[in-house]
């Protein structure tokens, strides 16, 4: 019984984890390439949750269709916060890139306040759920899951097959070395940071299908929070470790609910999150640079 | 070849280069000499523009380049090695060489320099898969060099590229600087500490010192002047 439990919900945690990883890799890919945390990470998914949410309930367009659509409006918005605000930062103390990216998710907050109000919202595509005997998973979130996968491949292959990818590849390795081998640094800077807010804000629309629920202008704090610990598992600058971090990170949050779950008297998912946390300073202090990350030199 | 009129640079509030001017024969070795912090680095790198020049200008054949961006400066034949390498530690040394020749008109040629390169360095040869922050600091200088090499450059400028090697390396990176020049017909402006060295290498040399060039001359003309040696070069 426990263990079918157990199964069913290790199952449950890898498709999330797919989704997690997935809305983790703009913040791997901006720390990556430009040595910026990006603290407003959370309001960019919570853009793409409120793209999801409109586009299905006034439009009525298929959540699948609406990530293609909300990756180009997240590059759009990336090049916009870049050039108006990053480029000048790119060389200052990291506080201020810090209180910037801050304040860029404050100011999304509030203007998705004024627009939409700050009321829960929620929208419902029902296509059907697949019955696995253990668990049942609903096909929206099997989309979720396989869309995040296919997303993951794209960039491994972007970043490794294209020539574009091995300029950003060597930007994250050394920007003065890039730079003397005639790469545009700059560019490459503007390129990956809108690249990461593409993706993030397409994440968003992928976790509104698996948790069509809760949109509301301050969803994305705690997916700030969630994003950092997958971040700093997956190895903090490599977007792939993010998304293995992602599936590890899924498998752990499930599984530990799971055993929380047999203790009497306790509330599973308040000591999930406490777990987490936990996790993410055992980590830190055993491996600094990450749990997944290569052997750096 | 290169000509650098009295520029100005430095950072944040402060300044560094004094209005130096120099200039560089095509075909020739310049060498830049001067203790450590006189400037020569950051002059290096203004002409490259990594750092922005605050005043002067910068001619590269008879065109001013002072505010051309680093990587139009690359396609246009300038080449830097960098002080401190800057390489790609967990690509391998084939990765490296290949994102030398990143650019366009150095892609078009990328197999051609290959071979230069390893004519030049036969040891990176036999290493192509090995990941370059594996390698020792000799071959790692030699890696920055060929990376450079691959960019296809006219004019090639290196920032102390024997520091911190063994003498035996130190004499290799000098053999390997002169074949540069007369086997590939570069012009090279090199910086270094190492004084003697450098004035046996170099055609034409210029002492820097806070910011400012104090002397100028052919190596014999400054090894000549008991008065340079021991101010500014301490030989």
């Amino acid at each position: 019984m426990v263990v079918e439990q157990m199964a069913g919900n290790l199952i449950q945690g890898l498709v999330l984890g797919a989704v997690y990883g997935m809305a983790t890799m703009g913040l791997s890919l901006i720390f990556g390439v430009l040595k910026v945390v990006n603290v407003g990470h959370g309001a960019f998914i919570m853009v793409g949750a409120f793209i999801a949410l409109l586009l299905f309930n006034t439009l009525g367009i298929n959540p699948v269709l609406a990530v293609p659509l909300a990756f180009l409006f997240g590059l759009g918005l990336g090049l916009l916060f870049y050039y108006s605000v990053m480029q000048r930062l790119i060389k200052a103390p990291e506080l201020a890139t810090l209180l910037a990216t801050f304040s860029l998710g404050l100011l999304l907050q509030e203007v998705v306040k004024l627009l939409f109000g700050s009321e829960y919202r929620g929208y419902n595509w029902a296509v059907g759920k697949i019955d696995l005997g253990i668990t049942v998973l609903p096909m929206s979130k099997l989309y979720a899951c396989a869309g995040s996968a296919l997303i993951a491949v794209l960039l491994y292959l972007w970043f490794n097959k294209t020539r574009a990818g091995s300029a950003m590849r060597s930007v994250v390795e050394d920007s003065e070395g890039a730079r003397v081998c005639g790469v545009n640094v700059g560019a490459a800077y503007a390129l990956s940071f809108s690249l990461g807010i593409g993706l993030t804000v397409a994440s968003g629309v992928l976790l509104t299908m698996f948790i069509p629920v809760g949109i509301n202008p301050y969803m994305g704090g705690h997916y700030t929070l969630k994003a950092f610990v997958i971040a700093v598992l997956g190895g903090l600058a490599s977007p792939y470790g993010a998304f293995f971090g992602g599936l590890v990170f899924g498998l752990l949050e499930n599984g530990s609910y799971t055993l929380f779950a047999l203790i009497p008297g306790v509330e599973p998912f308040a000591l999930t999150r406490f777990f987490s946390f936990l996790m993410l300073l055992i980590i830190l202090l055993i491996r600094p640079t990450g749990l997944l990350s290569e052997k750096r030199t | 070849m290169l000509n650098v009129k009295r520029v100005e640079s430095g950072y944040g509030s402060m300044q560094v280069l004094w209005q130096p001017s120099i200039q560089v024969k095509k075909g020739s070795i310049t060498s830049l000499l001067g203790p450590n912090g006189v400037g020569k680095s950051t002059l290096l790198n203004t002409i490259f523009g990594s750092i922005e020049p605050w005043g002067g200008e910068v001619y590269y054949e008879e065109e001013n380049v002072t505010r051309v961006p680093t990587h139009k400066k690359v396609e246009m034949g300038i080449a830097l090695v960098p002080e401190g390498k800057h390489l790609f530690s967990n690509m391998t040394v084939y990765e490296n060489l290949s994102m030398g020749a990143y650019l366009k008109r150095a892609l078009a040629h990328k197999e051609e320099s290959l071979e230069l390169v390893y004519t030049l360095f036969p040891r990176l040869k036999e290493r192509t898969q090995q990941l370059a922050g594996s390698m020792s600091g000799g071959e790692q200088q030699m890696v920055t060099i060929a990376r450079a090499l691959m960019t296809r450059p006219r004019l090639i400028m290196l920032d102390e590229p024997s520091q911190g090697l063994a003498p035996k390396l130190v004499r290799e990176v000098f053999e390997t600087i002169q074949k540069m020049k007369e086997e590939i017909g570069l012009t090279i402006l090199l910086i270094e500490q190492n004084a003697e060295a450098s004035l046996e290498a170099a055609d034409f040399v210029y002492v820097m010192h806070e910011g400012i060039i104090k002397a100028q001359g052919t190596p014999d003309q400054i090894k000549g002047s008991a008065e340079i040696r021991e101010a500014f070069l301490g030989i």
